[in-house]
């Protein structure tokens, strides 16, 4: 199980590009001098995860005090797979690898992409979706993630600790499946 | 020649189909005696394909037949650089057959004799449906309807796998070599906005829009991303100018319609002539509804399917529970106080991912419903039985209870057919895939150790239609719950159960057997006269809904839903015309629930399509006893949407049906948000009815239930609905103005009577099996 308040494991994961050396030896190690971090679980092939390119890129310019900790883990996902995502979208922000969902099961999280809002001490508050997006300028639009950040760092209660499960799975049961185009050679 | 095709042309379809037929069963069992022979007999088995592809022959000629559908599709896009279709329709042959190929000399003898043998099965399966078809939707419709089905299934995988993005590979590397093939533009355009990035799609389809063959398409294409960024206003001239440059005048004028109703209206610059309102949905009613969802917790994004509300851990409040398409299962606790929260993770559901229907049932009687979970719904994939563990987590039983079944599933539901006290469980076999072999039903008596043994070929459920739904209720009154099977793509079929573990087919006795495109099912009365009605929620395609919502009534050849009659002696009316049931809609799921508390059950339907510029109304038909008319927009539900799951609960106990629509597509682009509608005030006094079972099954699934009131009698039946959206077991009677429910007779399962006298209004109450009184339930304080 896993509730709002714990302490979340420490990640030590490789990083997709270390020549970019944007990336710690450790989340623990992310987190040196910032007052929390966000870890978020990602995916090259989820479409989902593509709309959020620049918000990513930006974050930790946007937010100094935080640390941003993406984990391209996604079951079958190869880290040229990642790799060369990264390179063809132009994606600045830290990236680490976890194959096969492993980093996820230890999260527990199902879908990409999925957030998760740690404090300083890696203890839990947030986790979810990063907003409720369906189009620009949506009126009904709820940054989640935006609004759970604002709350930590004024030091005051999130007010929505959890939003529900979205986007990509993980691991789809397809891969029982054969897939069903041919990948170019 | 000429006049032996005019000849077959001439025959009427159902000797054609059963010629097919038979020509199918003889390449089976001309297969069957070479399998003998060889020592491969053919595998009828619904069980879990080998990891490194097909593990028969006839799954292997589906799966070529798929994978080569699919390359073809793509032929246009290949370049001189990349692989040609020969080598890879070779490629496509090696990973189908690779775990088929014959490798003892005697099956090297057989093999080339039983692979013709098991396309001509195939094929003779495919040209039955293509009949089919005909027979539903007309030969002129028929082209345009099949090409976007064939797409919108091979689709299917691609993007429920997350291979969109080879897709999307394939267009841009054509459109790299050249630039110029609008065609490819165009689909790369479509290709965006199946993924949701849809100004990307814009960008191209514009591009697209430039060139006089794709003009008309790339301009529509470009009003439905349009509406979908939020760009009513462009969408509604994009529209316009699609309808000059020669598109469907009907569906550009939807997607304005659709943009306008988002503006408030229509920008002063639309032509007046392309200004459209709709016949229907205006219908009088005391309905009003207001989406709740955010404000309680239940917003949930993405991908809805099925719905099943039932109390998890025995608080007496209604939680709720959504799968996914995508991702795992969502779990809502009620917090009592009429807010809900995610409990998901930890659950034990979390991790079920690509989810479709979730039925309710306490198959082990240990006061806790149980979840059968159906995954993947056109497309092969493994039901999971969870157990409940009463703590808010549930463990995956499937192999230990010995369910299993490898099928593309989109229902599964809990009956107690032979009347033992125990929930047993049926699975339908869906269509799966373009090239798809039926495979058969799954009937699992329970055994009462937490097992289960598949019982289907002895039960004599030997059909192999592909079923979206199942629905089952005691037409006949004799005790036994009987079983409907509404076919996705052909004849439905309906089975009297014997009462002795068999079940006979009357289908054609009973009248329910004409070819449709059929969804869920729901057995209710919908007349109050104690006998079962059947509804059958059907599909239709987007012209047909387009049709309705214009006009207010079906195209002459259209298929509205069907509410079949109960004659009272085995056969059934279809009521449609008396019941002034005239609209078509693309129902995917639906359900029945006295909605308007006037005591006579209204009808749900959440409709939608697979389809990117498909967008239908939740629509609502209330009934007044004598006619169903549509209240949809009267009562303020949206003009757009494409619900799963559709569901009517009292979620906060006060008497007010709530309507839960878990909305979401097959594509990732439907950002679609689940949606309760609660009405905003109390249309009429009520009673809600929990049963407990001791000698029957601890859930009552089964159960009967007459209420007079007011000198009106009112008649449920317990069978937690359509399936696709599991309606609550609580019952629920609406009394209009009366402030009396005078007599209640609960028909248990297996023949026990009980009657109740004076029972309280406006209130919840608790009836166990045997005990002669009742309990009055508290809910929890509702902020609402």
């Amino acid at each position: 199980m896993q509730a709002i308040g714990d302490i979340l494991e420490n990640l030590m994961l490789p990083a997709v590009d270390p020549a970019k050396g944007n990336c710690a030896s450790s989340l623990e190690a992310a987190l040196a001098g910032r007052r929390g971090a966000i870890v978020v679980f990602w995916s090259s092939a989820c479409t989902h995860c593509v709309r959020y390119d620049g918000y990513f890129n930006q974050f930790e310019a946007a937010h100094p005090e935080l640390a941003f900790y993406g984990v391209a883990t996604r079951f079958s996902e190869t880290l040229d797979d990642v790799r060369k995502a990264a390179a063809d979208r132009g994606l600045r922000f830290p990236l680490y690898h976890s194959p096969d969902g492993a980093a996820a099961a230890t999260y527990l999280a199902q879908q990409t992409p999925r957030v998760y809002l740690l404090d300083a001490k890696r203890v839990l508050v947030y986790r979810g979706a990063l907003d409720n997006f369906k189009y620009p300028e949506d009126p009904e639009y709820q940054p989640y993630l935006e609004r759970a950040i604002a709350s930590f760092l004024r030091g005051e209660p999130v007010e929505r600790q959890e939003t529900g499960s979205f986007g990509c799975a993980v691991r789809s049961v397809y891969y029982s499946l054969p897939l069903m185009i041919e990948r170019q050679h | 020649m000429a006049d032996s095709l005019s000849d077959l042309r001439n025959l009427p379809p159902f000797v054609l189909e059963k010629s097919l037929q038979s020509i199918g069963a003889v390449c089976q069992a001309a297969q069957s005696l070479l399998g003998a022979i060889d020592g491969h007999p053919i595998s009828h088995d619904t069980v879990e394909p080998g990891l490194e592809g097909p593990n028969d022959l006839d799954r292997a000629t589906s799966d070529f037949a798929n994978r080569a559908a699919r390359i073809l599709r793509y032929a246009a896009l290949q370049s001189a650089e990349g692989r040609g279709v020969v080598e890879e329709l070779g490629d496509a042959a090696r990973a189908s057959f690779a775990g088929v190929v014959p490798r003892d000399p005697l099956s090297l003898l057989t093999f080339p004799m039983r692979l013709p043998l098991s396309f001509g099965s195939l094929l003779t399966q495919e040209l039955v449906r293509g009949l089919h078809a005909l027979e539903i939707v007309g030969t002129t419709r028929a082209p345009a309807f099949l090409i976007e089905l064939v797409e919108a299934f091979l689709d299917y995988p691609v993007f429920q796998a997350l291979q969109y993005k080879d897709e999307i590979d394939r267009y841009r590397e054509r459109l790299r070599h050249a630039p110029d093939d609008a065609t490819a533009r165009l689909h790369l355009g479509r290709s965006y906005t199946k993924c949701g990035l849809y100004l990307q799609a814009l960008d191209h389809l514009a591009l697209a829009a430039g060139h006089p063959t794709t003009r008309a398409q790339a301009l529509y294409e470009r009003a439905v991303a349009g509406t979908r960024a939020g760009l009513y206003r462009q969408a509604i001239i994009d529209g316009s100018l699609a309808i000059d440059a020669g598109a469907s005048k009907a569906r550009c004028q939807h997607w304005m319609w659709l943009s306008s109703q988002k503006l408030g209206g229509y920008p002063p610059e639309t032509p007046v002539e392309r200004r459209i309102e709709m016949a229907t949905g205006y219908a009088p009613t005391r309905l009003r509804y207001r989406d709740v969802a955010q404000e309680i917790g239940l917003d949930k994004t993405s991908g809805g399917r099925g719905t099943a509300i039932f109390d998890i851990t025995g608080t007496g409040e209604m939680d709720v529970i959504i799968s996914a398409v995508s991702g795992g299962i969502s779990v809502y606790r009620n917090n009592g106080d009429g807010t809900f929260r995610d409990a998901s993770v930890g659950s034990g559901l979390d991790a079920c991912v690509n989810s479709w229907g979730i039925s309710a049932g306490d198959y082990d009687n240990d006061g806790r419903s149980d979840l059968v979970v159906t995954r993947l719904g056109f497309f092969d994939g493994q039901a999971a039985l969870f157990h409940n563990n009463g703590d808010g987590t549930f463990t995956d039983v499937t192999r230990d209870a010995g369910v299993q079944s490898w099928a593309p599933g989109f229902t599964a539901g809990w009956v107690d057919f032979d009347l033992d006290g125990r929930l047993d469980l049926f699975v339908p076999s869906n269509l799966g895939g373009v090239f798809h072999r039926s495979k058969r039903h799954r009937l699992f008596h329970n055994n009462g150790n937490g097992t289960f043994t598949d019982v289907t070929l002895d039960a004599g459920l030997t059909t192999w239609g592909p079923a979206v739904g199942a629905t089952w209720g005691d037409y006949d009154n004799d005790g036994y719950p009987d079983l409907f099977l509404s076919s996705a793509f052909g004849r439905s079929q309906l089975f009297h159960n014997n009462g002795n573990g068999t079940f006979t087919d009357v289908s054609v006795a009973a009248g329910i057997d004409r070819p449709c495109f059929g969804m869920v099912a729901y057995f209710c009365d919908v007349d109050n006269d104690g006998w079962l009605d059947l509804v059958q929620y059907l599909w239709c395609s987007n012209d047909d809904m387009i049709h309705s919502l214009r006009h207010g009534r079906a195209t002459e050849d259209g298929q509205p839903l069907r509410i079949y009659r109960n004659n009272r002696d085995g056969t059934f009316t279809l009521a449609n015309d008396e019941l002034g049931i005239t609209e078509c809609w693309g129902s995917m799921s639906g359900n029945g629930a006295d909605l308007d508390n006037d005591g006579r059950i209204d009808l749900l339907l959440g409709n939608g399509g697979p389809q990117m510029d498909r967008s239908d109304p939740l629509v609502v038909l209330a009934n007044d006893g004598h006619r169903f008319s549509n209240v949809t927009f009267a009562a303020g539900l949206p003009a757009a949407g494409k619900a799963h799951g559709a569901n009517a609960a009292d979620l906060h106990g006060d008497g007010r049906i709530s309507l839960i629509a878990a909305s979401g597509g097959m594509y990732p682009g439907e950002l679609l948000t689940t949606s309760v509608f609660r009405p905003e005030s109390l249309t009429g006094n009520y009673l809600n009815v929990r049963l407990k079972g001791v000698s029957c099954n601890r859930d009552a699934v089964g159960a009967r239930l007459k209420l007079t009131a007011g000198g009106r009698d009112q008649h449920l039946v317990n069978n937690g609905g359509s399936q696709f959206g599991c309606l609550p077991f609580e019952q629920h009677f609406g009394l209009g103005l009366g402030r009396k429910a005078e007599r209640l007779e609960v028909w248990w399962p297996g023949g026990a009577r009980q009657t109740f006298e004076h029972l309280p209004v406006n209130a919840t109450v608790t009836i166990t099996e045997g005990d002669g009184g009742y309990t009055i339930l508290k809910r929890g304080p509702n902020p609402l």
